[in-house]
């Protein structure tokens, strides 16, 4: 194996085309500097002897941080209720504005009727909870009943069929839906307002529907000279091959000025932050073949989770003595499995938790950074949309949640979710500045605009332990531009190691 | 002759045996001696049972039924939620955030009775999920 090549000073390809747009609401029609655009002027350095003084670029210094996730923490938890509480304060917080929404779309004069109250044949708006009947939806009672004989089924990919049928529900009753709605695309648990009409045969014709909309916008306070954030998820410490470890060290070593030329290195140190969303540890730490075995046989066996832990704690700390990081948990990762995910525990990495750069937070997490704020989880509620809707883009889910202004509807229908009484915390009451989700299957991003002047960066990160990538977002035009780093392995045809952005 | 006064208001309970052991004395039959002091003992507690009934402390006046009815109309009414696996303090206060503006001598008699199961708890409390 060869020490790390890097390409001459010139060399450094864009791997994607950066999409954002100019300077954020300022006249001046300036092109925004790249990551790589301020490093080539520099990078002449890299052939040349090595200067008298060793330059040092101190990073930008953190301003304006403050944590937005009290919602998402739980104190106390109390698991003896039932979770018709949490539908009930779901919808009776997202009525308002749904009603407002019905009656800015389809009129002032419009009949807003509960369906105990609907007459067949009279045109109205309802706002209800949707409720999708799969019959391929795993059902626990289907797989004990003893008298069907089942063998439990296969997780598929997607468990949507032809025959599925959309129920709407409010407080008291419910009622089949039909007409202009996609019953492919929707999924349980949504808020929505349906326009129609009752037929006589009992279900509901539907004209047209509505979702809550991009919620209120909050004020832009965002920095004036650049300011990056890295965002990476799924680094997949602990899993059986050591590839994707030497990308996850090429990260580091960016991220902590250790490589590249004094342009690189200057680069670097406008990072402020790095985020990590989710699914730290890869999924073979899960193995749960010594579950069945006799504790006999088992008893000197280590977790695989321990190894992969003592790895992250490692690599944190490289990174926390350089730059402040934010750990969120993911599906793989040792916490409570139902959302919102609590962090990670700081015994478990010792090194690293020395550092107060260290933070662990909750997944869904949102947080204020520069007057910047983002919002986002480790993955799971839209891949849990995924699964029992036709959308197949994460992105595009991605944006449907925020339109549909609740961040994880299927919870805790197909996704495992807290038993909360008093508020659903994952209802979105303002637009985030930064709305991403970890752990897709590639990286996308997008600048959605709203009427009322939001202005929201959709980022899909993707899962590092396979693509290689990680995210840089630029706090100063909300642009975001993806980070590639692969090496070479016994079997690869190509020669060079290369850091691509 | 004045135990035997005292002993005029009687409850069903009184044909069982009542027992009550001191602070040391391990569960179990006891063997000789002190078998014959037993009985003497029994009815010595029997009478101090009696005086000793109220476990209530007595500065909590006790809720009229008209009340305990009003919680129960509170708890069965849907407007507010369901109302199972919280307490109705919690069910009142969550009313009030989502501005369903639940009656406000609810909650004035919910905090007067703090200490009584009956009216902090919801109807179904007793009944496991």
């Amino acid at each position: 194996a060869g020490g790390s090549v890097l390409r001459g000073a010139g060399a450094w390809d864009v791997r994607e085309s950066v999409q954002g747009l100019g300077p954020f609401g300022k006249g001046t029609p300036t092109s925004h500097t790249m990551f790589s655009e301020q490093a080539a002027p520099m990078a002449q350095g890299l052939l040349a002897p090595p200067s008298a003084e060793p330059p040092t670029f101190p990073r930008v210094p953190v301003s304006g941080y403050s944590d937005c996730s009290q919602p998402f923490q739980l104190g106390e938890r109390g698991f003896s209720r039932q979770y018709a509480h949490i539908y009930a304060v779901r919808l009776a917080g997202m009525r308002p504005g749904l009603e407002r929404r019905a009656r800015s779309l389809w009129g002032n004069g419009i009949a807003l009727r509960k369906l105990s109250e609907l007459q067949a044949g009279e045109k109205c708006c309802v706002v209800g909870t949707l409720f999708k009947s799969m019959q391929l939806q795993p059902s626990i009672l289907q797989e004990i009943s003893e008298e069907h004989n089942l063998v439990p089924q296969p997780p598929l990919p997607k468990y949507i069929q032809p025959s599925d049928e959309l129920i709407l529900e409010d407080e008291l009753q419910r009622i089949k839906l039909e007409g202009a709605i996609d019953v492919q695309r929707l999924v349980t648990g949504t808020i929505l307002a349906v326009y129609g009409c009752e037929q006589d045969d009992g279900r509901f014709l539907v004209e047209d529907h509505c979702f809550a909309g991009l919620p209120p916008p909050l004020p832009w306070n965002g920095p004036s000279s650049d300011r990056f954030v890295l965002l990476a998820s799924g680094l997949g410490l602990g899993s059986v091959s050591g590839e994707a470890l030497l990308s996850t060290q090429l990260l580091v070593d960016v991220v902590t000025g250790q490589l590249g030329a004094e342009g690189e290195q200057n680069c670097a140190a406008h990072i402020t932050r790095v985020i990590l969303a989710g699914n730290l540890l890869s999924q073979n730490t899960q193995s749960r073949d010594t579950i069945n075995k006799a504790k006999y046989l088992t008893k000197k066996t280590q977790a695989a989770s321990v190894e992969a832990v003592k790895m992250l704690d490692e690599i944190l700390l490289q990174l926390c003595t350089s730059v402040p990081v934010d750990v969120m948990p993911g599906e793989f990762d040792p916490t409570n499995y139902t959302l919102p995910q609590q962090p990670l525990h700081r015994c478990m990495l010792p090194l690293a938790s020395a550092y107060t750069t260290l933070r662990l937070v909750t997944n869904p997490y949102q947080a204020s950074l520069d007057g910047v704020r983002f919002l986002g989880t480790s993955g799971q509620n839209i891949s849990d949309i995924f699964k029992y809707s036709s959308m197949d883009d994460y992105l595009e889910i991605l944006e449907w949640t925020l339109l549909a202004g609740h961040i994880s509807p299927t919870a805790p229908d197909t996704l495992g979710c807290y038993p909360f009484y008093k508020s659903d915390p994952f209802i979105l009451t303002e637009c985030p500045h930064v709305y991403f989700c970890g752990n897709a299957p590639r990286f996308q991003s997008k600048l959605l605009q709203g009427k009322e002047g939001q202005r929201v960066l959709l980022v899909a990160v993707p899962d590092f332990s396979a693509t290689q990538t990680a995210c840089l977002v630029n706090l100063r035009d909300l642009s975001c531009q993806p980070i590639t780093f692969s090496g070479f392995g016994a079997d690869s045809e190509d020669g060079d190691m290369e850091v691509g952005h | 002759m004045s135990r035997r006064a005292m002993e005029q208001s009687r409850r069903i309970t009184d044909s069982f045996p009542r027992r009550r052991r001191g602070p040391g004395r391990p569960p179990g039959r006891l063997k000789g001696k002190n078998k014959i002091t037993k009985d003497k003992d029994k009815e010595k507690e029997k009478v101090q049972v009696k005086v000793r009934e109220c476990p209530r402390p007595p500065s909590q006046p006790s809720p009229d039924p008209a009340l305990l009815e009003m919680l129960r109309r509170f708890d069965l009414s849907w407007e507010y939620g369901p109302c199972t696996g919280i307490t109705r303090l919690q069910r009142w206060e969550r009313a009030q955030e989502l501005g369903l503006s639940p009656p406000g001598p609810i909650r004035d008699a919910l905090l007067e009775h703090r200490d009584n199961p009956d009216v902090t708890y919801s109807l179904w409390h007793e009944y496991e999920l």
